[in-house]
């Protein structure tokens, strides 16, 4: 009998978390624009900083306000970057590079 | 009243985090460049350091003690504080968007600073009650906050004297730690 409450404290306790995590996402988190998710799911998400930026996401912004280009990432595999920079065009025609 | 005053001075000069117990050591090379991100990260920590340790505090004391599970409280305060932190990242990200991105890399980090884990262990190792808890929990995190600051003081001075080739960066960053802490390591007589 010992020797099932150790896992059952941990976890109820970790479902008690995880359901305290999801409420403050739901009623505290920010709803950052959608795009950036999708830029991000093109790049390798290594997090390797080679491209200047904090982390794969950062950059994912920075692109998507044409600050910079796919060729900034290092790692990123060759079809990618073209599907990237397809994607960029499209999204990007005609919206002045902000900086 | 006499006691908690000696916890807290213990705390925050004789057995500080940074210089005498050397936790915490990542954020206190990586953020210690500047004096604005030394005083957000030390604020975050203060915050971070102080909620966990309440929490894991009354989940020993309500729900492991009686249980008798206290084998279990390593992993069991590493689950809190990464939620923990999780929960606080959200809400500063909600809250005060500029602070979330002056920490940037360094929030997450947090859930991972030993100082935290560090601090919610001693809570119980030394069988403080809460308001013993409440007065270590602050000073440790206070005690990070003002030598983060005077590290990140002489740093920022450093940046304009002439440092030799081999020396400068990181390598002068660590001499100056050990400095600090054979100043510190004076403290320890009082106690």
């Amino acid at each position: 009998m010992d020797i099932i409450i150790p896992p059952l404290v941990l976890g109820s306790l970790g479902m008690i978390l995880g359901v305290l995590i999801f409420l403050v996402g739901k009623y505290f988190g920010v709803e950052e624009d959608h795009r950036i998710d999708d830029i991000e799911k093109m790049l390798p998400k290594y997090n390797c900083g080679a491209c200047g930026f904090a982390g794969c996401r950062d950059m994912a912004k920075a692109l998507l306000t044409g600050s910079c280009r796919a060729e900034s990432c290092k790692p990123i595999k060759k079809e990618d970057q073209e599907n990237l920079n397809r994607y960029l065009d499209e999204l990007l025609q005609g919206i002045p590079v902000t900086k | 009243m006499a006691e908690l005053i000696a916890i807290a001075f213990a705390a925050f000069f004789v057995e500080n985090v940074l210089l005498t117990q050397f936790l915490g050591i990542c954020s206190f090379i990586g953020v210690g460049k500047k004096r604005s991100s030394s005083l957000g990260m030390g604020l975050a920590v203060v915050v971070v350091i102080i909620l966990s340790s309440v929490v894991t505090w009354l989940i020993y004391n309500f729900v492991m003690v009686p249980l008798e599970i206290e084998f279990m409280k390593t992993i069991v305060f590493i689950l809190v504080i990464a939620a923990l932190v999780q929960m606080i990242e959200i809400i500063i990200k909600r809250f005060s968007p500029s602070l979330y991105k002056a920490l940037g890399i360094y929030l997450p980090l947090i859930t991972t600073n030993c100082a935290v884990l560090g601090v919610a262990l001693t809570n119980v190792k030394e069988g403080y009650n809460f308001s013993q808890m409440i007065v270590y929990a602050t000073a440790i995190p206070l005690g990070y906050l003002f030598v983060m600051y005077i590290y990140a003081i002489i740093r920022e001075k450093m940046e304009f004297s002439p440092i030799p080739k081999a020396f400068q960066g990181i390598p002068i960053a660590m001499v100056l730690a050990a400095i600090l802490a054979l100043i510190f390591s004076r403290f320890g007589g009082l106690a």
